[in-house]
């Protein structure tokens, strides 16, 4: 089976763009074309307001299963190239909805039409009526109706000026711009569930995110490691070209665990985390933090906890998760699959550096004085200089 | 590498390997095939059944059956016994799969009896258990010849002389996963014993693999049906290089048993001794042992110690030891997310943070004293450097 397909790629808010919008027209085309690396022979083409790839059937199969984790397409459809004749058209159409139909149950379709070539002598309501009849003809007998509002199938005909499409379903893209458009950040992951949903939305929003992880191998072990790998991997399908950087924590969760006030620990951890988050922004060049905070929700998340937090930086903290619930976050992480991953049962803190009563309004007072009572700076940049850089590209994503 | 985790598994035997891939390469056939290629697949199994009766002195009143492993031989007696209605009796300290698969009957009104209130010292308290048995008419006693976690034994002689006499109703079930190769099973037991269960994994033999020697008599059902192979109480394919494999691993532990208990004792006694010594060298370190420390390998089991050392949890010391190439045993675990500590180690009344301070060595054949020796250094440095960490009280555990 391997007859000719036309992919047909749709964007939306590039669409909306005005002078700029080859800009990011160009970037999503580079990140369809690094997605779909490794497929030979597709023929790419840049229509106005899509973008289309020819190829065969089995392999806009392959393609469409890539595309799903493209952020800036809309949806997209494989499509049947078909010259500009009724008959012709009908018969695919035909075709088409035989594939779907169930013995003795019939649906609701209609044929809507798109006619760029206004050579062709027809209008598309036109061509709409014409098509559909001949299909009705056909397969009014087996229970086909036609419904313009309520149908379930939609026949659709692209007309552009050298050639004809034709194609029955829209698979939705996952929407929003192309990676790469707005920039890179780099976001904390901890191996939860909601730091991974906090950077697919901000990959979504066309940034390439970098990931940190704050390591403490000689009190956990391996596994909390090897779980942030696993859900950087999965999360660098939407982008490519991700980097881990692992940081060895264990230092500083010691000399904070030995001198500071138990109550303020995990904002003091979190404080040191943005700190050496900052810094390794700035040294990779990355234009702000990505956090999975959402208000509320532990200890460290209350409102005065976050001042106290965002008060050691001076870049941009991102938190798209801020005003999300539990749960919406949850559902969220099912569908780009780090759930799975991220309730994998390991530990992400020694119970030892936990205090049984952790501030919910600590003082940025006590916090510095805190701070003072052991060199955090020398153990920032020792645990800078220990950092490690994992790249995504070069794992394969389980 | 240093490897002290053998209760948990242990290193395929050279010779038993070769075995495996020599099976591997020509016992390919269905043994329950009629033809000859079958019928020599049968003749393999059939020899190397003999082979493993004859090393563990099973008499012909007892069916050997291989199963999955350890897991399935205790699931496979205890249902195909007891299960639905049956009363069967456990002392609260055997491995899960023992337990767990005794609390599932709870789910039929069938409420196991748990001897816990009268074990000592890991052991069941034979005056104080046998009543117990007989006025609850349990049908049923499960306990583990040698202690997964403890290593504390339960002596055959005298458990079925108690219980033949006080309790004559009470069938007698034990879990051998962790006593074969490590103590002298002597012929004499097997009347007084209606099942008993061994693991391919635990005796440097292969995984996948286990048996259950039952006594004959017993109405066994089966818990998966299918061909009806062996007996029909356990039905499946038989893997003939496993089958062959565990029967080598069985006849070399049997064959070395008398050489490998003295080489574990020596171990065993030197590891006490420097735990001792080490306990007066290094400042706080208290050492409790939670196994027996003597040496009569009638109550304990030559290859096991376990031992608490508060405030240090165990977890983290055994992550510092990996980082030191040295692998050790766990029954507790350290995390912020509260697994509960080990219920052996509370169930012999330690306290719950003496359970999560813990660690258990357990020795196999490879080990050496040199081992040991880098162990308790090792472990030593490990205890003196996390010790001011945690130092502080864990209110929030007492």
């Amino acid at each position: 089976m391997n007859e000719a397909r036309t992919l047909l790629i749709r964007y939306d808010e590039i669409g909306l763009k005005g002078r700029n919008r080859k800009f990011f027209e160009n970037c999503l085309l580079d990140n369809i074309k690094k997605a779909l690396q490794g497929l030979e022979g597709l023929r790419f083409r840049v229509p106005r307001g899509r973008i289309v790839i020819d190829t065969t059937a089995e392999l806009a199969e392959e393609c469409s299963k890539c595309l799903a984790f493209v952020p800036g397409i809309a949806s997209f459809s494989i499509g049947y190239p078909v010259n500009p004749d009724f008959e012709e058209m009908a018969a695919l159409g035909i075709q088409r909805l035989e594939t779907r139909m169930e013995a003795g149950k019939g649906f609701k379709f209609c044929v809507r039409t798109q006619r760029n070539n206004k050579l062709f002598p027809k209008t598309s309501p036109e061509i709409n009526f014409e098509v559909g009849s001949r299909i009705m003809a056909a397969l009014s007998d087996k229970g086909l109706t036609v419904s313009l509002n309520e149908a379930e199938v939609v026949i659709e005909i692209e007309m552009g000026q050298k050639e004809t499409v034709l194609f029955d379903h829209r698979i939705p893209g996952i929407r929003g711009l192309p990676v790469g458009c707005s920039g890179e950040v780099l976001s904390l992951l901890s191996g939860g569930i909601d730091s991974p949903v906090a950077s697919f939305y901000m990959m979504r929003r066309g940034c390439r995110v970098h990931f940190i992880f704050f390591d403490n191998q000689p009190f956990l072990g391996r596994g909390g490691h090897d779980k942030v790998l696993k859900l950087g991997k999965i999360l660098n399908r939407y982008q490519s070209r991700g980097r881990i950087y692992v940081v060895p924590f264990q230092d500083i969760q010691v000399a904070i665990r030995g001198h500071c006030s138990p109550e303020n620990r995990v904002v003091l951890y979190r404080r040191m985390m943005y700190r050496i988050g900052e810094a390794m922004a700035e040294k990779i060049k990355c234009l702000g933090l990505v956090t999975g905070e959402s208000l509320g929700q532990v200890a460290s998340q209350t409102l005065e906890n976050l001042a106290a937090v965002s008060s050691v930086v001076t870049t941009s903290v991102f938190r798209p998760l801020i005003g999300l619930d539990k749960q919406y976050i949850i559902a969220e992480a099912k569908k780009i699959a780090t759930y799975p991953i991220s309730i994998e049962q390991h530990p992400d803190c020694c119970s030892v550096f936990m205090p049984s009563r952790p501030a919910t309004r600590s003082k940025k007072k006590k916090l510095e004085r805190d701070e003072s009572s052991f060199p955090w700076k020398d153990l920032m940049q020792e645990a800078m200089d220990k950092t490690e850089v994992v790249k995504l590209d070069s794992q394969v994503a389980e | 590498m240093i490897y002290l985790d053998n209760a948990a598994t242990t290193p395929m035997d050279p010779e038993v390997i070769q075995a495996i891939e020599e099976s591997m390469r020509l016992d390919f056939a269905n043994s329950g095939a009629v033809y000859r290629l079958g019928l020599d697949a049968k003749k393999r199994i059939e020899s190397a059944s003999e082979e493993i009766a004859e090393a563990l002195g099973v008499p012909a009143t007892h069916r050997l059956v291989f199963t999955s492993g350890g897991t399935e031989s205790n699931n496979l007696f205890i249902k195909g016994l007891c299960f639905p209605d049956k009363k069967a009796a456990y002392m609260g300290l055997e491995h899960p799969s023992v337990v767990e698969t005794l609390k599932y009957f709870e789910n039929f009104s069938n409420e196991p009896l748990c001897l816990l209130e009268a074990q000592k010292e890991g052991r069941l308290d034979l005056p104080r258990a046998i009543p117990l048995l007989k006025t609850n008419r349990a049908r049923l006693l499960c306990l583990s010849h040698v202690n997964n976690e403890l290593g504390t034994v339960h002596d055959p002689v005298n458990l079925i002389a108690a219980v033949r006499s006080g309790s004559p109703q009470t069938r007698i079930f034990l879990d051998g996963v962790q006593a074969v190769g490590k103590l002298v099973l002597s012929p004499d037991i097997w009347p007084g014993l209606s099942g008993y269960s061994i693991s391919g994994h635990k005796i440097n033999g292969p995984k996948g693999i286990g048996l259950l020697v039952y006594d004959s008599r017993v109405d066994l059902k089966p818990q998966m049906h299918g061909g009806k192979q062996q007996f029909g109480v356990r039905s499946g394919t038989l893997p003939v290089p496993l089958i062959l494999g565990l029967a080598k691993a069985i006849q070399l532990a049997v064959e070395r048993v008398q050489e490998t208990q003295l080489h574990l004792k020596k171990l065993r006694c030197h590891l006490i001794d420097g735990l001792q010594a080490l306990s007066e060298r290094v400042p706080h370190l208290n050492i409790r042992f939670n196994s027996l420390a003597g040496d009569d390998v009638s109550r304990q089991s030559p290859s096991i110690v376990n031992f608490s050392f508060l405030p240090v949890e165990g977890e983290v010391l055994l992550h510092h030891l990996e980082e030191k190439n040295i692998y050790v045993g766990l029954g507790s675990a350290c995390s912020a997310h509260s697994k509960e500590p080990s219920k052996i180690l509370t169930g012999i009344g330690r306290t719950k943070a003496e359970a999560r301070c813990s660690l258990r060595i357990s020795f196999g054949r490879q080990n050496t004293i040199e081992e040991v020796d880098r162990f308790l250094g090792e472990f030593g440095d490990a205890y003196e450097h996390l010790y001011p960490t945690f130092r502080m009280k864990r209110t929030a555990e007492k």
